[in-house]
């Protein structure tokens, strides 16, 4: 679970901003993170290179590469613009019309987030037994997956001036006309931005496609490492990932264009008037309804079917009790460590403006579209060749956890940053704070929430992580997400339920934030 | 008398932008110098350069006899020194008033502070029951006075202000400019304010510098600035100025208004005369009077406390706008003679 | 207000990690037996915990597949914290022989196995058994509508109408019999008869399961899991039965689940022990009695009451150690199966 890129606002941006040369300390640091984030990349290069370019065009121009290609591009390309639609039409809804009830909807979309995709899965697998494939894959991505896609938008939609509609409207433009014409425009931002969320979380995923029989590269990749461990297909695969990752990235700069920050005016005079649904009220109602039934009502009365059958016996509280000491312990850590770590990193990239800065902007984007699943291959392969002691212990996985999700807390600390006016810290410094204390007396304390926003999404990104816990975890570790894995994998639905509730009620407090958080930034 | 603040050839640039060149600029103990020029003239860059913000390229700075910047070596902001007000306050928001002004007395005791945070509160004419607020409950212009409240507190050598009553509601500018004028001469300590707005400088300033491009076209007291310009640019700057083609012979310059003497030696020749507004009054001449001199009335804006005529002179001289008081206004296409008072400037 | 709270939070943190970093704990233990187990937990659990009662010595494992730990295995050479790998199948076991990595075992476990059961190296030996079977749908296959080898599920009537599990180790090790019995070119031609004929499930349940569901007519899995299943709810299994090809088909292999210690183990002593206990009688009596249904292998134990005996299977005879994992993800790879 990412953090929606609403919140990347910016001060306006005085050429003084951004003269400041970083410490050394800073310098290193950030130095330091940016390469241990081109690991993967580099991993995935001297793969290519050691495997010998005959053999790896074999490995991957082969038909099995073009039916993984296939499945993966479609489900890309389907899925994205259907969690578009779906994404912004309910934004629209509780945002812009009459609806009724729009309070108790508008929270209400946002809860798919606590339910992790595979656990989706797990809930449309018990109900329908013989889902597979493409469509099932569509159909479980769109409903896991457009809360990414209706936060930004949401978020957008409350910071829009209604005066421009409104001239619209004087001009001649009906409804229709002037949400596509004068609305969906101003969209384009948020949609770029939730739609390449989407699409780095697509190629990513694989316990809920491993689930729905569905293989996307990373799950043939996955099977690959069980079958060869350290073998060249494996590498081979990852780099045809790491390529559509890179396509994806490219595609949505392309789209976006210069404009780099979501801009956020100084709040909205005044909202929008509501739009009359009149006939479409009942037709929106029941979608509404629908939706929720399919992207929540599944999952949670499949979990709470499930604990019905099992009864008693499934709840193994020893197991259970050291499965969440473990997750909330790792999670934990991770957490802290990334968010600590994110400071030099945003500020590197808020305040100052060398190569350094660029640098981190361009890794940061990297490494977020990254499956776990390349990074866990890389650091296997890098600690058992050139760092033994590591390998396989808690260090490892917490650093492996601290790259995948650095781009999660940075986003959330950027924004944080950015909001504190140079100003303030040019006001106490003349009145005789160090650096240092300014730092801690004023940057800190008021970047504080913003540090905390991300913190927890690092946090509950950690516990319902998969692929690189399985990969890296240290033996006798069993996290939430690796049990309910293993029961569920052996068909053990009952067994497994107790873990999805758990996992579940893990991330609500999150969703609570993340929705707090996007309405705090519409009301800046 | 040790100057408080020496700057020395300052220069500075971004990035292969020359903002500052060659800034010269002496402030005397106590006393208010205003620096005045138009957006992006480098004004605010010249202020952060003194407060430490930013380090020079060539020239010195000195504070109080110690040289804080110079192109090899710069003191630290938080050590030298100065107090600094922003354009918009820059309160910390995660603290209360009190705290706010008590900020920089980190290290003393608590009653102390309290003390001294009650007594500046008072110096700016706010309650002491304002302590325990926020700053987002208090208006722009008590804000400011906060900030400035915050910036004295540690008896600063030299106070710096970045447009400090621009935010204001117009309304609130006058008054507060005089409260902020009285406080900081009451407090003896000097000043150093940049704004673009010249009526501002003028009132509060013992000093005025008038800033073009990165440099100083005039430094000087603001009678001096005002009726002394040593430029086209000054002079229209700081206020509206008429300016007429003449003919300049032995300190006198002839013009469509006559025969005005000019002050200082200026060589004789064709020069544009600059008269300021006031130095205008249009009476109204009956019919039977020379008709030489004499201009018409052709608008006249009715501004409340003023109005403005626009009257054409006679010959090719375009028209004149004189400003003067609404009572009993010549009326339009009335025949009105234009008296100069006072001398004029000759300018090149 | 807001410093307490920010107090409270770093207390509660500090407290997780403490706990994490307790629940987390490597086999650091210094007295612990670590075991790289690749069968199944319930039965290794049941293993060690008849063995520590027995004896004493505290076991902790870690989970995994059978290549993917025979390959961490190896990759981690003389450097493993590994004492005991224990498997579901052989190739993995032969490859970690390959690799040089066992010590060889007490006489006297060997001697509890009888020779059909381990490989001549004496490196590693078997400890349990499990026969291929065609589990079908009975309402979907009448029993002369069955496969007569397992080889006729290359055949273009065969579209559609099979299922299995390619992916997993335990299908990679009958193909791996296959690969012994009827060389590379027929293994080649067979796994492309799969690719266009057979469902891909992900193990054997989930194959197990879509035949009983109708999905397909049948499937090729290890006998084990329909014997599980019937003896709890046959939920999965209630609409089928089981076909075994017998005559000494491909689709007869019977493969053993191995067990080995490793040379780089620094507690030789518990580790010969552990596999002296698991093929002595104790160990093999969980087998018989337990509910884990796979084959015994040592000290005379017969095998479960329930399943077919292990004469009557007709098994064809494939030595262990010459199993190759590699070559048969080669072939699938070139096959597209992987």
């Amino acid at each position: 679970m990412v953090a929606p890129p609403v919140s990347r606002p910016t001060a306006a941006v005085s050429r003084y901003d951004k003269t400041s040369r970083p410490g050394p300390l800073v310098t290193t640091t950030v130095a330091i993170l940016v390469a241990a984030t081109l690991i993967p990349l580099g991993y995935v290069a001297w793969a290519a290179v050691s495997v010998g370019w005959t053999r790896a065009y074999d490995l991957v121009v082969r038909p099995r590469v073009g039916e993984l290609l296939f499945n993966t591009v479609a489900l890309v390309v389907i899925t994205v613009p259907l969690c578009v639609v779906v994404g912004v039409g309910v934004a629209w809804l509780v945002e812009r019309t009459d609806l009724p009830g729009r309070g108790f909807w508008r929270p209400l979309f946002v809860a798919p987030l606590a339910v992790p995709a595979f656990v989706n899965s797990y809930a449309w697998v018990g109900v329908i037994p013989s889902l597979h494939g493409l469509w099932a894959g569509v159909l479980v991505s769109t409903l896991s997956y457009f809360p990414f896609m209706y936060l930004p938008v949401a978020a957008t939609l409350r910071r829009l001036d209604p005066a421009v509609e409104e001239s619209a409207r004087a001009l001649g433009s009906d409804s229709a006309g002037v949400f596509f014409r004068v609305v969906l425009p101003q969209l384009r931002l948020a949609i770029l931005g939730g739609g390449l969320l989407i699409g780095v979380h697509l190629l990513a995923e694989f316990g809920a496609f491993a689930m729905l029989r569905f293989d996307t590269f990373t799950v043939a990749i996955f099977q690959q490492f069980q079958v060869t461990f350290d073998g060249a297909a494996g590498s081979m695969l990852a780099g045809v990932l790491v390529l559509l990752c890179l396509v994806l990235l490219v595609a949505e700069a392309l789209a976006r264009g210069r404009a780099r920050f979501a801009r956020i005016g100084s709040g909205v005079p005044r909202t929008a008037t509501p739009i009359r649904l009149g006939r479409n009220m009942l037709p929106a109602q029941v979608g509404l309804a629908a939706l929720t039934v399919f992207a929540l009502g599944v999952p949670v009365w499949t979990i709470l079917r499930w604990l019905w059958i099992g009864g008693a016996d499934v709840w193994v509280l020893d197991d259970i009790a050291s499965a969440l000491g473990q997750t909330i312990g790792l999670a934990t850590v991770a957490a802290a460590l990334t968010t600590v770590l994110a400071f030099p990193v945003a500020w590197v990239a808020v305040r100052s403006s060398g190569v350094l800065a660029r640098l981190v902007e361009g890794a940061n984007y990297v490494t977020s579209s990254l499956p776990g699943i390349v990074t866990a291959l890389a650091l296997v392969t890098v600690t058992i060749h050139l760092a033994r002691p590591l390998y396989q212990g808690v260090a490892l996985i917490v650093f492996a956890y601290v790259l995948l999700f650095m781009p999660r807390a940075l986003v959330n600390v950027r924004a944080g940053l950015a909001q504190v006016p140079p100003s303030l810290e040019e006001a106490s410094r003349s009145l005789g704070s160090s650096p240092t204390a300014t730092f801690l007396r004023v940057t800190l304390r008021l970047t504080a929430p913003a540090a905390a926003a991300g913190a927890s999404l690092v946090f509950v990104a950690v516990a319902t992580e998969l692929t690189a816990t399985l990969l890296l975890a240290p033996t006798g570790t069993r996290t939430l997400s690796m049990r309910f894995w293993s029961l569920s994998s052996e068909l053990d639905y009952a067994a497994a339920a107790p873990y999805a509730l758990v996992l579940v009620v893990l991330a609500i407090p999150v969703t609570l934030v993340l929705f707090r958080q996007s309405t705090k930034v519409a009301a800046l | 008398m040790t100057t408080i603040l020496e700057v020395k050839g300052l220069a500075k640039s971004f990035h292969a932008n020359t903002v500052l060149h060659d800034i010269d600029l002496d402030l005397q103990p106590g006393t208010t110098t205003a620096v005045v020029g138009s957006s992006g003239c480098g004004k605010t860059t010249l202020l952060r350069l003194i407060a430490g913000f930013e380090a020079p390229d060539d020239g010195t700075i000195t504070i109080d006899g110690r040289q804080v910047a110079s192109p090899e070596s710069a003191v630290a902001p938080h050590r030298r020194g100065v107090g600094y007000v922003a354009q918009d306050g820059a309160l910390f928001p995660h603290l209360t008033v009190g705290q706010n002004i008590g900020y920089g007395l980190r290290g003393t005791a608590r009653g102390e502070v309290r003390a001294r945070v009650s007594e500046l509160l008072e110096s700016v004419s706010l309650d002491a029951s304002y302590a325990s607020r926020r700053p987002h409950q208090l208006s722009g212009g008590q804000q400011q006075r906060v900030a400035l409240a915050r910036a004295l507190a540690r008896h600063p050598v030299l106070m710096l202000l970045d447009e400090p009553f621009s935010a204001l509601d117009t309304g609130l500018r006058a008054s507060t400019r005089k409260t902020v004028a009285d406080l900081l001469t009451n407090a003896g300590v000097t000043t150093l304010l940049v704004t673009h707005d010249q009526e501002e400088a003028m009132s509060i300033a013992d000093q005025v510098a008038v800033m073009r491009d990165g440099r100083f076209t005039q430094v000087g007291s603001p009678q001096q600035v005002y009726r002394h310009p040593i430029d086209r640019f000054t002079a229209e700057f700081l206020g509206d100025c008429i300016s007429l083609p003449c003919t300049v012979a032995s300190g006198v310059a002839d013009c469509a208004l006559g025969r005005i003497p000019v002050q200082g030696s200026t060589a004789d020749g064709p020069a544009t005369l600059v008269l300021r507004p006031e130095q205008l009054v249009a009476t109204v001449v009956s019919d039977s009077e020379r008709l030489d001199r004499v201009g018409t009335v052709i608008a006249a804006d009715f501004l409340g406390h003023d109005v403005l005529l626009t009257i054409d002179p006679a010959g090719d001289t375009p028209p004149i706008i004189v400003r003067q008081h609404s009572l009993n206004p010549p009326p339009i296409d009335a025949k009105v003679r234009i008296e100069v008072l006072g001398n004029g400037v000759v300018l090149t | 207000m807001r410093r307490r709270w920010s107090r409270i939070a770093a207390v509660l943190s500090a407290l997780a990690v403490v706990l994490g970093a307790m629940a987390c704990s490597s086999s650091g233990g210094n007295d612990e037996l670590l075991i790289y187990n690749a069968q199944h937990e319930s039965l290794t659990k049941e293993w060690i915990d008849a063995f520590t009662k027995e004896t004493g010595v505290k076991v902790t494992y870690r989970q995994g597949g059978d290549t993917e730990l025979g390959n961490q295995l190896i990759a981690e050479g003389d450097a493993s914290p590994a004492d005991v790998f224990l498997t579901e199948n052989s190739p993995a076991m032969a490859a970690v022989e390959h690799a040089g990595l066992f010590a060889d075992l007490d006489a006297e476990t060997i001697n509890q196995v009888p020779s059909q059961y381990r490989p001549a190296s004496g490196k590693w030996t078997g400890v349990a058994a499990r026969t291929t079977v065609f589990v079908y749908n009975k309402a979907r296959l009448q029993p002369d509508q069955l496969p007569k080898s397992m080889l006729d599920l290359e055949q273009p009537a065969w579209k559609g109408r099979w299922g299995g599990a390619p992916a997993k180790a335990d299908f990679q090790a009958i193909v791996s019999a296959l690969l012994q019995l009827k060389g590379e070119q027929a293994t080649a031609q067979w796994l492309a008869g799969m690719k266009t004929n057979a469902v891909v499930y992900n193990d054997n349940i989930a194959t197990m399961k879509a035949v009983n569901a109708g999905e397909v007519d049948g499937g090729i899995i290890y006998h084990y899991y329909w014997f599980r299943d019937q003896a709890k709810t046959k939920a999965d299994s209630g609409n089928t039965e089981l076909h075994y090809f017998k005559n000494q088909d491909p689709g007869a292999f019977v493969s053993l689940s191995g067990g080995g210690v490793l040379k780089s183990s620094k507690k030789a002593q518990q580790a010969q022990q552990f596999l002296r206990f698991i093929t002595g009688k104790a160990g093999q009596e969980v087998l018989e009695k337990g509910d884990s249904f796979e084959y015994t292998v040592a000290s005379g134990v017969p095998a479960n009451p329930a399943l077919v005996p292990m004469n009557d299977l007709q098994a064809p005879v494939v030595d262990p150690s010459t199993l190759d994992a590699q070559k048969v993800s080669d072939l699938m790879t070139k096959g597209g199966l992987l």
